[in-house]
């Protein structure tokens, strides 16, 4: 026996390990219902710990690589290469000074835009609390689009949080270490992200490809994406807040296994390749300073006056609708209101028969002789008094607006008269 | 190619190394692995830990040892991904074994037959990662040979520079 294993000692040494890490990967993998494999999004506590002891062994080397490369960085762009920076200085001053009368307008149009995103609810698309790390390393796999950051647990950082540059975004947090953090990127097979496109308002999945490029997949063909068009995020994955800038539409292609389907190649906004500086989102919760929070409260102090003014309006209008005659009875429904009263309290009188009629007159004939009109007109509005009409008619001008009512009857000019079929009275 | 005889092979003289050779080196291979490709970007066609694991392999003419050290180099490298823990250290093993195995058969101080030798056991590699991964696991791996082939040139280049390096680390009587 113990030639057999002296004879193949190597091999059966090779057996083993290839069998633990076989047994290995079966525990990682699940298969899903259509027989694909998945790996879970979570990993179990043995596999972290595996990872964390790599992530241990590696990111203090890395960490010294990234600090000597700045170092160097710092001395050369400060004490080396410094040629013409006089030059330079002047004119930057002279940007400066451009600038700040540039920012001196912006602002007032940038504290505006704050006050009305809070007002209608919308600050969660435009400040958020950032965490700033550096990218120190990557998986080193070129199948793997996943890199380290700087910052772990001690500052707060938790899976699934979005990471972003200025530019655009840039992935999420996929595991978080002690003191540094896995980031998965947008581009690698195993991302997902919802987009949509600025113009057309279609929606897809943006994940990457075997090349490493984004593309938006999931999209039934349509000729009305162009290239060039802007992709934002759709922010239906709890994960990347909406509106962000996510690249441009480079390219459309037929998916390779679906007819009707295309896939939406994308160049990234943000410099996936080239990485230094990222921001991690570490909370949606508006954040507004001291002025900000200031300007809300003005808003909302403007707000809140107008409303009472509003309301002081209908307040006045109710108290004066009150010493009207009233029309509306609250004790009363609706189709039993005195406006829909038919038995009128004050019957209409009917004027006496005129002694020498006119056009004027009830039932004469509008178009009769021009003299004979002239020569009533100065008995007329004595004789349209008479014709009393129906009081509701007269009674319903709007409530909020009694004296202006009565005070345009009273300037009116009275050779400016009605016909007779439209009476008026002062009540 | 100048074959030898296993016995006689096994009577050559095993290469030596200060132990810290044998930590530094293959950190050095995965730090350098993890961070340059921030620095190359997608011309990163290279695979460090692979080169370091077939030299000491070839070196040592041991097939445990290069076994051993293929199984934790391609673990750790696993373990920086987010992809199963496994997959890069089944295609390490073998290939450390392999490399191991074929030492104890030839004259690994030809320059040539170790540039042939690394971008063979770098191709293998690569078709290994893409058959567990697809194969066996069924997980959704997208695969292009010309990368393979690149990374596998790519190896060979740095095995023309890193191996004469290594060399002059070896303890000699």
């Amino acid at each position: 026996m113990d030639s057999f294993f002296d004879r193949y000692r190597n091999l059966l040494v090779l057996l083993a390990l290839l069998l633990a890490q076989i047994i290995g990967l079966a525990m990682q993998v699940r298969r899903t219902s259509e027989g694909r494999g998945t790996l879970d999004q979570s990993d179990s506590a043995g596999v972290r710990l595996i990872r964390l002891w790599a992530e241990g062994l590696v990111s203090p080397p890395e960490r010294l690589i990234h600090a000597v490369k700045l170092g160097s960085q710092h001395a050369w762009e400060n004490y080396l290469d410094l040629r013409n920076v006089r030059q330079q200085n002047a004119d930057l001053e002279k940007t400066v000074d451009r600038l700040r009368l540039e920012q001196a307008s912006l602002l007032e149009d940038a504290k505006q835009g704050q006050r009305l995103q809070a007002l209608v609810g919308f600050q969660q698309k435009y400040i958020y609390t950032t965490v700033a790390a550096q990218a120190i390393g990557s998986s080193g796999s070129e199948q793997s689009h996943v890199f380290t950051i700087d910052k772990g647990e001690d500052y707060k950082l938790a899976p699934d949080m979005a990471v972003i540059t200025p530019d655009g975004i840039v992935g999420k947090i996929r595991e978080v270490f002690p003191s540094t953090s896995q980031v998965l990127a947008i581009n690698d097979q195993s991302s997902g992200a919802g987009v949509i496109l600025q113009t057309t308002r279609i929606r897809g999945i943006l994940r990457g490809n075997a090349n490493g490029r984004p593309q938006i997949i999931d999209i039934l063909a349509d000729n009305r994406i162009q290239k060039g068009e802007v992709v934002l995020t759709a922010g239906g994955d709890q994960i990347f807040p909406r509106g962000l800038p996510v690249g441009v539409v480079d390219k459309v292609i037929q998916d390779p296994e679906r007819d009707s389907f295309i896939d939406v190649l994308i160049t990234p906004a943000a410099h996936l390749d080239r990485l230094d500086e990222v921001l991690v989102i570490t909370s949606t919760q508006p954040r507004f300073n001291q002025q900000q929070q200031q300007d809300v409260a003005t808003s909302e102090a403007e707000k809140g006056a107008e409303a009472a003014q509003i309301k002081e309006q209908q307040k006045a209008s109710q108290i004066m609708a009150e010493r009207l005659p009233g029309l509306i009875d609250p004790s009363l429904p609706a189709d039993q209101q005195p406006l829909h009263d038919t038995s009128n309290p004050n019957p209409v009188a009917h004027p006496p028969q005129a002694l020498h009629p006119d056009r004027f007159s009830p039932g004469a004939d509008p178009n009769s002789g021009a003299a004979s009109a002239e020569s009533a007109a100065p008995d007329a509005p004595d004789r349209t008094t008479a014709a009393e009409p129906d009081s509701a008619v007269t009674q319903q001008k709007p409530a909020g607006k009694p004296a202006q009512a009565n005070h345009n009857q009273k300037t009116k000019p009275k050779t400016a008269q009605p016909p007779p079929t439209s009476p008026r009275r002062n009540p | 190619m100048p074959l030898l005889g296993a016995d006689l092979r096994r009577d050559l003289e095993i290469r030596r190394y200060p132990i810290l050779v044998y930590g530094l080196v293959p950190l050095a291979a995965l730090v350098l692995q993890a961070w340059l490709p921030r620095v190359l970007g997608q011309f990163a066609w290279f695979d460090l830990p692979l080169v370091v694991t077939v030299y000491f392999a070839l070196c040592r003419r041991s097939p445990i040892q290069g076994t051993l050290t293929g199984a934790a180099m391609g673990l750790f490298e696993d373990a920086l991904t987010q992809h199963p823990i496994g997959v890069n250290g089944i295609a390490k093993t073998i290939a450390g074994f392999l490399a191991a195995s074929v030492g104890v058969r030839i004259d690994v101080e030809n320059h040539t037959i170790r540039l042939v030798l690394i971008f063979l056991l770098s191709l293998m590699s690569s078709g290994l990662v893409m058959f567990v991964s697809r194969f066996m696991l069924g997980l959704d791996y997208q695969w292009r040979w010309y990368t393979a082939l690149f990374a596998a040139l790519g190896n060979s280049v740095i095995a023309l520079v890193l191996f004469p390096m290594l060399d002059r680390l070896q303890i000699r009587d």
